[in-house]
């Protein structure tokens, strides 16, 4: 849903995979402190959103260029959290405190009596619900609300809009802040939804397949929640693979990255043929 | 032109670049002593460690060879206008068919080995930034996502590689079998492991330079970076243009991969590189894609590399640092990386017609100017 705000004005946002790994860092980070799970989603929320706020300054104010700035962003999230693990925790690559545990599951009261939608359904960590939620959230938002106009009238002409007496500057940084905040949430599902723990480069491309997702759902929130889950689709498929067939992880590992890829081109010829018809 | 013009610029270019480097190494310093670590003692370190004798020098020349060639891969990409991220993935498989040749063919002379494994590694990596090229130039798909997904794609596959066909029987780690003798690049300064592959890295730059200002490609690739449409209409074969460029991209990338394997590692090991082609974005970036700027900035990378480990063993500040180093240059970079090409391809549709104003002249495109009407 980050990857949806910054594209609907127009900023394609890199940045995203790093201000998820930075997300998950401190949600292990103050959660281990303050040993509560809870605790570790707000930092993660928070930091992710600072962190975005720095890179809105850059882009927006400076005018930097955006998939520099978000180039640099990935790589100061990388060597960050790696740098604070080992000073902070004497941690090389992976770290797990002991006095955190992972956010609770969520049994949904009448749904999980039924037989396997129930299964289906309920059962699974709060964040899992929390991102149905955001997906409701972000729609509403974009196209319920003034502030969604705005967002969405920056990204499809940003001098008209301006000239309409949109803040461009100002609808761009909340954008950019939203993102980065929903951004923080993705890393803390990662590193304290299931498992408490972080190791170093622990997002692996999934900022990036976000976007691809994004580009897939073209903006839409619906869409693209529906590209997130054919992904998770073949990610979870991969994992189910590996271990009834014993075929190389590392084969199945690339399926994901190699579907993205492939999306993408079906996409523009897709696109292309519109064109042609048209 | 006078002299005092032609050398004004290459001094500012220079200026600037040693301020940013300033301004990053500020930036460890402060992240440093927030920490609770000394930086001063860190960058002392980290300076006797990489220059400090002959050897250190040497150590830190070889550090920067690989950066040398992934610095030149990005370049002539972001010359041409694209953004390729997919440099890493070329290195990767470029690495793995040089070992390749050089644990398969292992009887083979020096004169036919060596080139034959060169030769090998920069058409598999050319080959993998073609298919992104193609991509980007036929298709309009995107090639900085396309060649972000494609470099997860060749870590896993090489990895997949040494660890199911290629597997040496009794090594525990994902490696492949050693490389023949006369497959290895030549020592240049013993003990360091200073080889041949700088002196080939320092040919690349002299080749880029040539083909970027000396030939029809290059003349081609500088005017589809500077404006895509006025060189489509002047009758470039822009797409074919675009495939070529990330061709001899993607085969420096493979060219790293090469010399990484011949001259240091002696075999290919899995998830070897620590990100030698992001680095080289960087690179090319601080170096406003001047591939004789690339030498020198990737010299300097090599130093900080090279005496990071050192750091790290002494004064216990983790070599992570220099990552945050190189973060805050490409912020500094990314500011004032205002060049035309980045911002007409996000920015919107309008500049793809000229633009009228009321007195009927044409104004300069909106994105050429580097943003600053906006």
């Amino acid at each position: 849903m980050a990857g949806v705000l910054s594209k609907q004005v127009n900023l394609l946002n890199i940045a995203l995979e790093g201000l998820m790994l930075f997300g998950a860092m401190a949600g292990v980070m103050f959660g281990a402190w303050f040993s509560s799970p809870w605790v570790g989603l707000l930092a993660a929320m928070l930091f992710a959103g600072l962190l975005s706020l720095i890179f809105a300054l850059f882009v927006v104010d400076w005018k930097a260029n955006l998939i520099v700035a978000g180039l640099a962003v990935n790589i100061l999230a990388l060597g960050l959290t790696a740098y604070l693990l080992v000073v902070l925790f004497n941690a090389r690559g992976a770290f797990s405190p002991s006095n955190l545990t992972s956010l609770p599951k969520v049994n949904v009261p009448i749904i999980d009596q039924i037989p396997i939608l129930g299964d289906i359904l309920s059962g699974h960590g709060v964040m899992v619900y929390l991102a149905w939620i955001s997906v409701l959230l972000t729609s509403l938002l974009l196209y319920r609300t003034p502030l969604g106009l705005h967002i969405r009238a920056v990204g499809e002409h940003k001098d008209a809009a301006q000239t309409a007496g949109i803040s461009v500057r100002r609808v761009q940084y909340v954008a950019l802040l939203l993102g980065g905040i929903l951004s923080g949430m993705a890393g803390a599902q990662l590193s304290i939804g299931d498992l408490a723990l972080f190791s170093d480069n622990m997002t692996n491309g999934r900022g990036f397949i976000a976007l691809a997702a994004v580009f897939f759902g073209a903006g839409n929130p619906w869409l693209t929640s529906l590209g997130c889950l054919l992904f998770g689709f073949f990610e979870a498929l991969q994992y189910r693979l590996q271990i009834t067939t014993g075929m190389p992880p590392q084969l199945l590992q690339m399926m994901p990255y190699l579907i993205v890829v492939i999306i993408l081109v079906v996409l523009a010829l897709q696109k292309r043929m519109q064109k042609r018809l048209a | 032109m006078n002299s005092k013009t032609k050398w004004q610029k290459p001094l500012r270019e220079t200026g600037k670049v040693v301020f940013t480097l300033l301004v990053a190494l500020l930036m460890g310093a402060i992240v440093m002593q927030l920490s609770g670590k000394n930086s001063i003692e860190a960058y002392r370190a980290l300076f006797t460690s990489a220059l400090g004798s002959r050897t250190a020098i040497a150590n830190s020349l070889l550090a920067a060879t690989p950066l040398i060639f992934t610095g030149l891969g990005a370049a002539i990409a972001f010359r041409a206008g694209i953004f390729n991220v997919g440099v890493e993935g070329s290195l990767y498989l470029g690495a793995f068919i040089a070992a390749w040749v050089g644990f398969t063919f292992i009887t083979l002379p020096v004169v036919v080995v060596i080139p034959l494994a060169i030769l090998a590694a920069a058409l598999v990596g050319g080959i993998w930034c073609y298919i992104p090229g193609v991509l980007r130039a036929r298709l309009a798909v995107d090639e900085i996502v396309t060649t972000i997904m494609l470099n997860y794609v060749a870590i896993l596959f090489t990895s997949y590689l040494v660890n199911y066909p290629f597997k040496v029987p009794g090594v525990a780690n994902a490696m492949s079998a050693p490389i023949s003798e006369s497959a290895k690049l030549a020592r240049l300064a013993p003990p360091s492991q200073l080889n041949s592959g700088f002196i080939l890295g320092f040919l690349a730059v002299i080749m880029i330079t040539f083909i970027m200002h000396r030939t029809t490609l290059g003349f081609e690739l500088r005017n589809v970076g500077d404006n895509p449409i006025f060189a489509r209409w002047s009758g470039m074969p822009t797409a074919w243009v675009i495939e070529k460029v990330m061709f001899i991209s993607g085969l420096l990338g493979g060219l790293a991969g090469a010399a990484n394997v011949m001259g240091v590692n002696y075999r290919f090991m899995a998830n070897f590189s620590p990100g030698y082609g992001f680095t080289g974005i960087a690179i090319a970036l601080l170096a406003r894609n001047s591939p004789i700027g690339v030498f020198f900035v990737a010299l300097l990378f090599g130093i900080l590399r090279g005496g990071s480990s050192t750091m790290e063993l002494f004064t216990d500040v983790p070599r992570d640092l220099i990552r945050v180093l190189e973060a805050t240059v490409i912020f500094f970079v990314s500011i004032e990386f205002t060049l035309g090409w980045l911002r007409r391809r996000h920015n919107g549709r309008l500049d793809q017609h000229p633009v009228r104003d009321n007195s009927g002249q044409h104004t300069a495109h909106p994105g050429s100017d580097g943003g600053s009407a906006e």
